[in-house]
């Protein structure tokens, strides 16, 4: 009797309050949805119209000397070109259409690209303060080839924004090829291995190089410079620059040592192994490794005695390196394994049979 | 030469189709896989140019639909980005005739579906 009591007592309006609460904010949200899912669809349907106006164009434009006009036209809306938007949209189709196309086709879409002005929206991004707009737009002037704003991109080789300073050296590669390379003279800040690698990719021409320029980077105070030139060299097989190479063994910085050792697998005269060795003891763990497998490459049996030596090593992996390398350099191949006096102690023991294994296989 | 061209990015597809109608064929055009199965039934075409990677069904499964079908006057060309070498592998095990790599010239297509054309009229003949 009395929890009824105590039931009847309680006060309805705040649970209505309530009720009433959660059902505007189910009003609100499907309101929200309703309006979203329109201006969505709004959007869709602008893209999907734009879309077509622009293939249209493109796919008219890439066979224009065909159909024997002798100057391009191109029929597009001049109230669609004032919006910022759909001018944006039009150039991310032409890149688009140029990554898929070579031949003719792709300098007519440059064409069409310098004679909407685009290259002028280009050129405003790089002087955007955001660092991503800026990079978007030298990538924009690189993809479609302008030149003519080197100037402008040579300067952000330098930015103190790591990605913008990579989208304007891929640039200049991809604009000069070997020549586009000429930041290296002027560059403050590292090159990232990963940005080394992606220049290398930028490199069309295989044949010009200036040994030179070369043998400056090769000297530089900034040891990605450094690192950067051996992989040049590495490319172009310049010949021209080994005595700087072989100067780099003495570097304190290991990734110029290990460049080095790549380029001197690739360019070794006669006496390169006895060179290489002479740095052995100056070398950490790594660059030793390293030593040992370019000696497997480029060796011969003089190394025979100094290999003999490293496989008394305190580390267990450079006495596997060293003999490997000894099974290719020896003489007597990898049979010396059974005539080594070790032979049958460990961990030698299990280092022979572990080639042994590998070589079988 | 009746050709389907089944490519999703709409500037390729306009590309293509413009290349070949110059050349006088008759051009259907899809922007999907399903679409382009579908396709295949209505129009019956002679060769077929589509890209591996569609919404919906994919330039595998579009061959493997023709090969179902069992005609074997139907010629495939795929189109395949770079590095896609597998894939293409896997198409020619299932029965595609010739492939390009992306980036392409519409004219060496253009060159490449002339062979079939001619191929098609000796058949014919």
């Amino acid at each position: 009797m009395k929890s009824t009591n105590t039931f009847l007592q309680i006060n309805p309006y705040p649970l209505i309050g309530l009720l009433y609460f959660f059902l505007g904010l189910m009003i609100i949200v499907f309101l929200f949805i309703m309006f979203f899912s329109f201006y969505k669809r709004k959007l869709e349907k602008r893209k999907k119209f734009w879309e077509e106006a622009i293939s249209s164009v493109i796919s008219q434009v890439i066979f224009y000397e065909e159909d024997g006009q002798s100057q391009m036209e191109t029929k597009v809306d001049e109230k669609l070109l004032q919006n910022s938007n759909f001018r944006q949209y039009f150039i991310d189709e032409i890149i688009h259409a140029k990554k898929n196309l070579f031949g003719a086709p792709v300098s007519n879409l440059k064409k069409l690209y310098n004679l909407l002005k685009f290259d002028k929206d280009s050129l405003q991004k790089i002087h955007s303060t955001k660092w991503y707009i800026k990079a978007k737009g030298i990538q924009e002037l690189s993809i479609m080839e302008q030149v003519q704003f080197v100037k402008e991109i040579f300067r952000l080789t330098n930015d103190s924004d790591e990605l913008v300073r990579n989208e304007a050296q891929c640039a200049l590669v991809n604009f000069y090829g070997f020549k586009g390379f000429r930041f290296l003279n002027v560059i403050v800040h590292p090159i990232s291995q990963w940005q080394q690698i992606q220049l290398l990719n930028y490199l069309h021409d295989a044949k010009t190089t200036d040994p030179e320029q070369l043998k400056k980077w090769l000297a530089s105070k900034n040891e990605s410079v450094v690192t950067l030139a051996l992989r040049l060299a590495g490319f172009y097989n310049s010949f021209e620059v080994y005595n700087e190479v072989i100067q780099c063994l003495q570097h304190p910085d290991q990734q110029v040592k290990l460049n080095a050792l790549m380029y001197l697998k690739k360019i070794s005269p006669d006496d390169t192994a006895e060179k290489i060795i002479n740095c052995y003891n100056f070398s950490d763990r790594t660059v030793k490794l390293a030593i040992l497998s370019v000696l497997e490459e480029i060796g011969n049996e003089k190394q025979v005695s100094f290999l003999l030596k490293q496989l008394h090593d305190n580390d267990d992996t450079i006495k596997l390196a060293s003999a490997k390398t000894l099974s290719c350099l020896h003489p007597m191949g990898k049979a010396f394994f059974q005539t080594h006096l070790f032979a049958d102690q460990n961990p030698w023991k299990a280092i022979f049979s572990q080639i042994e294994n590998e070589r079988a296989a | 030469m009746k050709i389907l061209v089944a490519e999703d990015e709409m500037i390729m597809q306009k590309t293509i189709e413009l290349r070949l109608k110059k050349d006088g064929h008759e051009v259907t055009t899809c922007s999907d896989g399903r679409e382009a199965i579908q396709k295949i039934e209505e129009i019956n075409p002679d060769l077929i140019i589509t890209d591996i990677m569609m919404p919906f069904a994919s330039g595998l499964e579009i061959i493997e639909a023709v090969k179902r079908k069992g005609d074997k006057n139907i010629r495939i060309i795929v189109l395949s980005a770079m590095g896609q070498e597998n894939v293409v592998l896997e198409a020619f095990q299932l029965g595609a005739d010739d492939y390009i790599t992306k980036p392409f010239s519409p004219n060496e297509l253009s060159m490449r579906v002339k062979r079939y054309s001619v191929d098609t009229k000796e058949v014919t003949i």
